[in-house]
């Protein structure tokens, strides 16, 4: 067991490397990764137009997609291009040579590349606050470590939900693309394309049970302090149900897509 | 003479092999055209969205706005269609040494290696992007003019010119910068930039996007299409999109000459 | 007697009491098959849109019952043209493809169960492809494999240190994978892959594309490395000189099917014969004047190709040196398709 955190460790450690050698590409990213201050501006002209709606007012909206812009890359979802590339250059051969599995591989990377960026975009989000008057967060220690776990169990999820969808890629072409798909569909119901307050009534039962919102919403919704004590839980809960749910996928199809690669790839 | 003749040719035959290869993965297509599809539809219900709570954001109605957004994936689809592939293959032809090879042939380099290759799974959001468009006109009750078509095909034409001009300028960087994923990047952010109409960013940043010209991607080609565009845009949009291509051309020649001087 | 598949050596009784020490196989191969199915496209735009509805499959053999068995501490080759199945049979030996049929033991494990007992004790190397971390400098890739593989820090450092020696790899180590050339990325890989000691070495095709100063430091440390570790090695080719090199033993692959299994020396004596002179001249000569010098089999102006016997070739190209004003001259081993061609003539 030790020497497996060593070899994560080290693998995490060589990622960081790769990323901080590659930090230029890296702030181009986060320049380019703005879509959520996009969907911001729009609801800040809904605001200026017909009054806050639903309550929300122009502060609201900027502490939440501020957020939102730091959140979104903080997702583990990369690994599905990882994969997806490797399965078609054939470098997953060497992968599958290691005697580590191919998640531990994929998920240790992708966690160097999320410890360089939340190490960039924490501190600007926290300097943000500062000179930002709309932009507040009144944190106290206890929902700090709410949020920090709500991040984490985010992550973990996205990166599971990933690897499953990884996984179709032993048996089709088209693994980018069914995620989009899935990823897509969910954008309505995590709070992406719009706050979960303020998407139409009928859907937010939906949201308040499907994983989807445990990756975005949720961890926003505890930053920004909207959620009862109650419904913090149930936010955790939910995260954590679906987290077993998909990692009992994963398990379970793992040995059927080295068979499958084995059988045609190599 | 003959050698305006020896492009389109030469272009044929590529893309030819393009269409060819996408045929191959035919698993490819159904599902890159599902996708195409799946993606519009997002876009058009994500844009409800904030119609629930007015009737139009700063001047635009549902409707109008489906038009800007059908533009969108118009101009954003060429942009993966024909752009990004070549865009991305530039940091490989110089690391590899194959854009000599590039600059030997009797053919104008800046048209080889801009548009040799044809991503032809993403020729299908530019026909469904104009649907949308088509769509959102009708129903948003303005009629359609000689006046407001005319102008509309001048205004998107400016459009494609200028993102034409986008990349060169970023293949000429690619050139002198050793290729780099960054510069498509840029190229994906500007242009997502132009997936709401400019009046819906207040200024500063309205201003901004007028004159680091993303407003003339989609929002102006729109409002020509629903005949409210103001005349004077008319007229700059063509001016601005050549002179952008001008200078886009020019930075590209200064990029391979650097080059070549580089490596003797 | 044989206990097949477990590696280290038994002592056993045999039939009549005596204790014997027998060598025991690391690898055993028995029926192997391995087929694909393939999608066979005409070109054509047409043929290709009628492919989006309709689709010819064929079956391709790669492998066609192949079998053999390898005792610890050799260095054998797998040795034929292209597409022949050499890769494929190691592959199936690595444990990344299974088997359509036959069976497979190495180390007494089944390769394609991926156990992680298995996958501590071997290593894949395949010609121009990277396992090391591309972005990072040469250490800190080496460093990325010593926690993959839970080396200890003692032993590791002894095995870097030799490798570094071994492959010169000193003045490499801080520079990052990518900017190395082919040849010195080989090396590193080599290093990286034998860092964990493994008992068994694959190599697919370990010299493709590389000089031959490359080539020859590469062959040269495997021999090397077999000799004071006895690490089993078996790798393919379809160069010769990687076999004529390394190899005791050679297994020639063809069509899937295993067409010569032995003595390397045997197979170079009986077939290897000639070698090819390739000459380019100054001015072009009528090729009668080549004639006392060997077979003329291909004319090109100043370019001229000779098939001189093997035995002679020394001779007869310092004689063409000074006879003739040589501008370039290149000396190669016949086509290996010409070897193999004739190891079936000669059955």
């Amino acid at each position: 067991m030790g020497e497996f955190v060593r070899g994560y460790l080290g693998l995490v450690r060589a990622s960081t490397q790769v990323a901080i050698a590659y930090r230029g590409r890296m702030v181009v990213w986060f320049l380019t990764g703005f879509f959520p201050l996009l969907l911001m501006a729009v609801w800040l002209t809904v605001v200026a137009g017909s009054g806050p709606p639903r309550g929300w007012t122009t502060g609201d909206f900027i502490g939440y997609y501020a957020a939102a812009a730091v959140l979104w890359h903080l997702s583990g979802q990369h690994v599905v291009w990882e994969w997806d590339a490797d399965q078609r250059s054939g470098d997953l051969s060497v992968r599958l040579m290691r005697p580590m599995h191919p998640f531990h591989q994929y998920a240790a990377s992708d966690l160097g590349h999320r410890v360089v960026a939340l190490a960039m975009l924490v501190p600007v989000l926290a300097m943000a606050t500062l000179v930002t008057p709309g932009l507040q967060y009144h944190l106290t220690a206890v929902r700090a470590l709410a949020v920090a776990a709500a991040v984490l169990l985010g992550y973990l999820l996205s990166l599971v939900m990933a690897s499953v969808f990884a996984l179709v890629g032993f048996w089709t072409t088209q693994t980018s693309n069914l995620y989009m798909l899935w990823w897509g569909m969910g954008s309505f119901v995590s709070g992406w394309v719009a706050p979960l307050a303020l998407m139409p009534g009928w859907l937010r039962p939906a949201a308040g049970v499907l994983p989807f919102r445990t990756t975005m919403g949720f961890p926003i919704e505890v930053l920004t302090g909207r959620l009862a004590g109650t419904q913090v839980w149930f936010g955790f809960a939910v995260g954590l149900g679906w987290l077993g749910v998909f990692t009992v996928v994963y398990l379970a199809a793992w040995p059927h897509a080295v068979r499958r690669h084995q059988a045609v790839a190599g | 003479m003959r050698r305006w003749r020896r492009y389109p040719r030469i272009l044929a035959i590529c893309w030819r092999a393009a269409l060819s290869t996408e045929l191959e993965y035919r698993l490819n297509f159904v599902a890159n055209t599902v996708l195409s599809l799946f993606w519009m539809c997002w876009a058009a219900a994500g844009a409800a969205v904030y119609f629930q709570f007015a009737g139009d954001l700063a001047g635009w109605t549902y409707p109008e706005l489906l038009v800007v957004i059908g533009l969108f994936f118009t101009v954003n689809g060429l942009r993966q269609a024909l752009f990004q592939p070549n865009l991305q293959r530039m940091g490989e032809y110089v690391r590899r040494g194959t854009l000599d090879f590039m600059l030997t042939r009797p053919v104008d380099a800046q048209l080889l290696v801009s548009l040799r290759y044809l991503g032809i799974h993403n020729l299908l959001d530019p026909v469904l992007g104009l649907a949308l468009a088509g769509a959102g006109l009708a129903a948003s009750g303005r009629g359609v003019s000689a006046a407001s078509a005319a102008s509309f095909v001048v205004m998107l034409a400016a459009a494609v010119l200028l993102l034409y001009a986008l990349m060169l300028t970023l293949m000429a960087l690619a050139v002198v910068l050793v290729g780099a994923q960054e510069l498509d990047q840029i190229a994906f952010g500007a242009v997502e930039l132009s997936r709401f109409p400019v009046q819906l960013y207040r200024n500063p940043v309205q201003s901004v996007l007028t004159v680091v010209p993303v407003a003339f991607l989609t929002t102006y080609p729109a409002q020509a299409l629903l005949g409210r565009l103001h005349p004077v845009v008319l007229l700059v949009g063509p001016v601005l999109s050549l002179g952008c291509v001008g200078l886009a051309s020019l930075a590209w020649r200064r990029s391979l000459r650097s080059y070549t001087g580089a490596s003797a | 007697m044989i206990d097949t598949g477990k590696s280290t050596p038994v002592t056993g009784t045999g039939l009549y009491g005596t204790a014997a020490i027998v060598l025991v196989v690391t690898v055993e191969v028995d029926g192997l098959v391995k087929c694909y199915r393939v999608h066979r496209r005409r070109a054509g735009l047409r043929a290709a849109l009628g492919g989006l509805f309709r689709r010819e499959y064929t079956e391709v053999r790669a492998v066609d019952g192949v079998g053999f068995s390898i005792a610890a501490g050799q260095i054998v080759g797998f040795l034929g043209p292209n597409g022949a199945g050499k890769t494929t049979t190691l592959k199936c030996l690595a444990g990344l493809l299974h088997p359509t049929a036959g069976t497979v033991r190495v180390l007494g494990h089944t390769p394609h169960q991926r156990e992680r007992d298995f996958l501590r004790q071997v290593s894949l190397v395949m010609g121009q492809r990277n396992s090391l971390f591309w972005d990072l400098p040469a250490l800190d890739a080496f460093e990325v494999n010593r926690v993959i593989y839970g080396i200890a820090p003692a032993r590791y450092a002894a095995a870097l240190a030799e490798l570094v020696e071994l492959l010169e790899l000193e003045p490499l180590l801080t520079k990052q994978i990518r900017v190395l050339s082919l040849g010195e990325r080989m090396r590193c890989e080599l290093a990286g892959a034998l860092l964990h000691e493994p008992r068994v070495l694959f190599l697919d095709e370990p010299t493709l594309g590389l000089d031959v100063t490359a080539q020859a430091a590469v062959r040269g440390f495997l021999r090397d490395y077999n000799a004071s570790r006895g690490a089993t090695v078996l790798l393919t080719s379809h160069y010769m000189g990687d076999v004529t090199a390394l190899a005791s033993r050679v297994l020639v692959i063809d069509h899937g099917r295993l067409r010569f299994d032995g003595d390397l020396s045997a197979l170079a004596r009986a077939h290897v014969t000639h070698r090819i002179v390739r000459l380019r001249l100054a001015r072009p000569v009528p090729a009668a004047a080549l004639a006392g010098y060997g077979e003329v089999v291909g004319t090109d102006g100043p370019a001229l190709t000779l098939r001189v016997p093997a035995t002679d070739t020394a001779t007869v190209a310092a004689r063409l040196l000074v006879a003739f004003d040589v501008v370039d001259v290149a000396i190669e081993d016949p086509p290996i398709e010409d070897v193999i061609r004739a190891v079936f003539a000669g059955g």
